[in-house]
């Protein structure tokens, strides 16, 4: 059983540690754009013996839009997680000093007037806890969400290297960028898992 | 915690200290309060870790709506770390403070208490029905820095000035003045760093009426001790840290 400072370190770590998953996610999003530009550029000179993966260079930029658009608002809710747990760790921290108060007090002529503030403290702590459960749920959606992409990537890597195989002397280059978008998926898969995993070690 | 009535006439002062339960390597800290008919002002309220012992005791004197105002002489975490707990006690209050650390003692949470920043030449605290002077006393030690000044009673709470180190069953007050000298010597050698800033505050105190110099920590000067305190304080060389 963890003590409540330990729950509350491993909290603080996890929505820490989603930033530099993320970030990371992010520059890969942005290798993937990269390997669509070139992609594009190589189709456009193989003219006709690459006329199928035209089309398929549009897909890798589209995945790689809509990943950076999601990590986005992932950091978004990512921060605002943080900004939940500290306030939540400030209404913790208060209400086991007000109960130390008025156990200490209880004897002083004044303690009654603490109880109104206390209750109040008590209640936003409840709160507080309620808002930071549908964040980290919210945060595990989005993390769901952005699995469709770094998926989709790994289909688009198969396809790539079917119609390089028909691109002639440009087979090697094109193979090249099916490769480098399939890495990328594979290392944008494992960082969101491990956001995930992170997460899910939140004990609330 | 230990509670002393420091004076009683129309309002009151009490000094907070000595708790037997603080932790051993915590400094000791006294803790100061003025009560008047229907507001309170707490001087100096203490670290996180003496919030709760500090509230308790205050409701011997008041209840928690009346707690009005808070002062901070410095930025140090003995003397406001307690910040963040006071904004959810007190969300209606004031914290008097020097303005140069707004910025640095939000950080300890400051949501909901409104911060009333001194500017560097001082002010007044505005209680209703008695008022405070402001006194700058800058560097000594920390670089914004004020104490606080009733004309009526005669108390200065001189915040680091006058701290001595003590164990937590010493009493309130010096009663050996000789004595009491060693063990203020290496404080305000070491935490006091201008000779510059130490004589303009002696300057400017000389210039009171002081009957009791009550410090942030140790004992408290009480009629002659006041005058002997400015006058060792004088002889003393400081920011003894550095050698030239």
């Amino acid at each position: 059983m963890k003590t409540n400072t330990e729950r509350k370190k491993s909290q603080f770590v996890s929505v820490a540690s989603i930033a530099t998953e993320l970030s990371d996610v992010m520059v890969v999003a942005k290798e993937i754009s990269l390997a669509a530009a070139n992609a594009k550029a190589i189709a456009y000179r193989a003219g006709e013996k690459a006329r199928g993966f035209q089309p398929i260079t549009d897909f890798i930029n589209e995945l790689a839009r809509e990943t950076i658009g999601l990590v986005n608002q992932i950091n978004e809710q990512a921060s605002e997680l943080y900004e939940t747990t500290v306030s939540e760790h400030r209404h913790e921290e208060a209400n086991r000093q007000f109960k130390a108060v008025l156990e200490l007090g209880s004897d002083a002529a004044y303690v009654d007037s603490l109880f109104p503030i206390a209750g109040r403290i008590e209640d936003e702590l409840g709160e507080k806890r309620h808002q930071l459960k549908s964040q980290v749920d919210r945060l595990l959606d989005q993390l769901s969400e952005i699995m469709h992409p770094a998926r989709a990537a790994r289909v688009i890597a198969a396809n790539s290297r079917i119609e390089a195989s028909q691109a002639g002397e440009f087979l090697q280059s094109l193979l090249t960028v099916a490769e480098s978008v399939d890495k990328a998926a594979e290392l944008m898969y494992t960082n969101v898992q491990r956001c995930r995993s992170s997460m899910a070690m939140m004990e609330l | 915690m230990k509670r002393t009535t420091l004076f009683d006439s129309g309002y009151q002062w009490i000094v907070f200290g000595r708790d037997p339960n603080k932790a051993e390597n915590l400094i000791d800290t006294n803790q100061y309060m003025i009560r008047t008919a229907n507001r309170c002002l707490l001087l100096d309220p203490g670290g996180t870790e003496l919030f709760a012992p500090m509230l308790a005791a205050a409701l011997h004197y008041a209840p928690v709506e009346e707690i009005t105002d808070l002062f901070a002489s410095h930025q140090d975490p003995d003397i406001i770390s307690s910040l963040g707990l006071w904004d959810q006690a007190l969300p209606e209050a004031k914290l008097h403070a020097p303005a140069i650390w707004e910025g640095f003692l939000r950080h300890f949470g400051c949501n909901r208490i409104e911060y009333v920043p001194i500017e560097d030449a001082g002010g007044t605290i505005d209680l209703g029905s008695m008022e405070l002077e402001l006194i700058p006393a800058h560097y000594l030690h920390s670089s914004g820095n004020f104490n606080v000044y009733d004309p009526r009673s005669k108390i200065l709470m001189s915040g680091d000035i006058g701290a001595a180190i003590e164990s937590h069953d010493a009493p309130m007050f010096v009663e050996d003045f000789s004595e009491h000298v060693e063990k203020m010597r290496y404080f305000h050698q070491r935490w006091m760093p201008s000779n510059r800033a130490k004589n303009d505050w002696i300057k400017r105190v000389r210039k009171l009426d002081v009957e009791m110099l009550a410090p942030q920590h140790g004992r408290i000067f009480k009629g002659d001790d006041v005058e002997r305190f400015l006058d060792w304080f004088e002889a003393l060389s400081v920011g003894g840290a550095v050698q030239v």
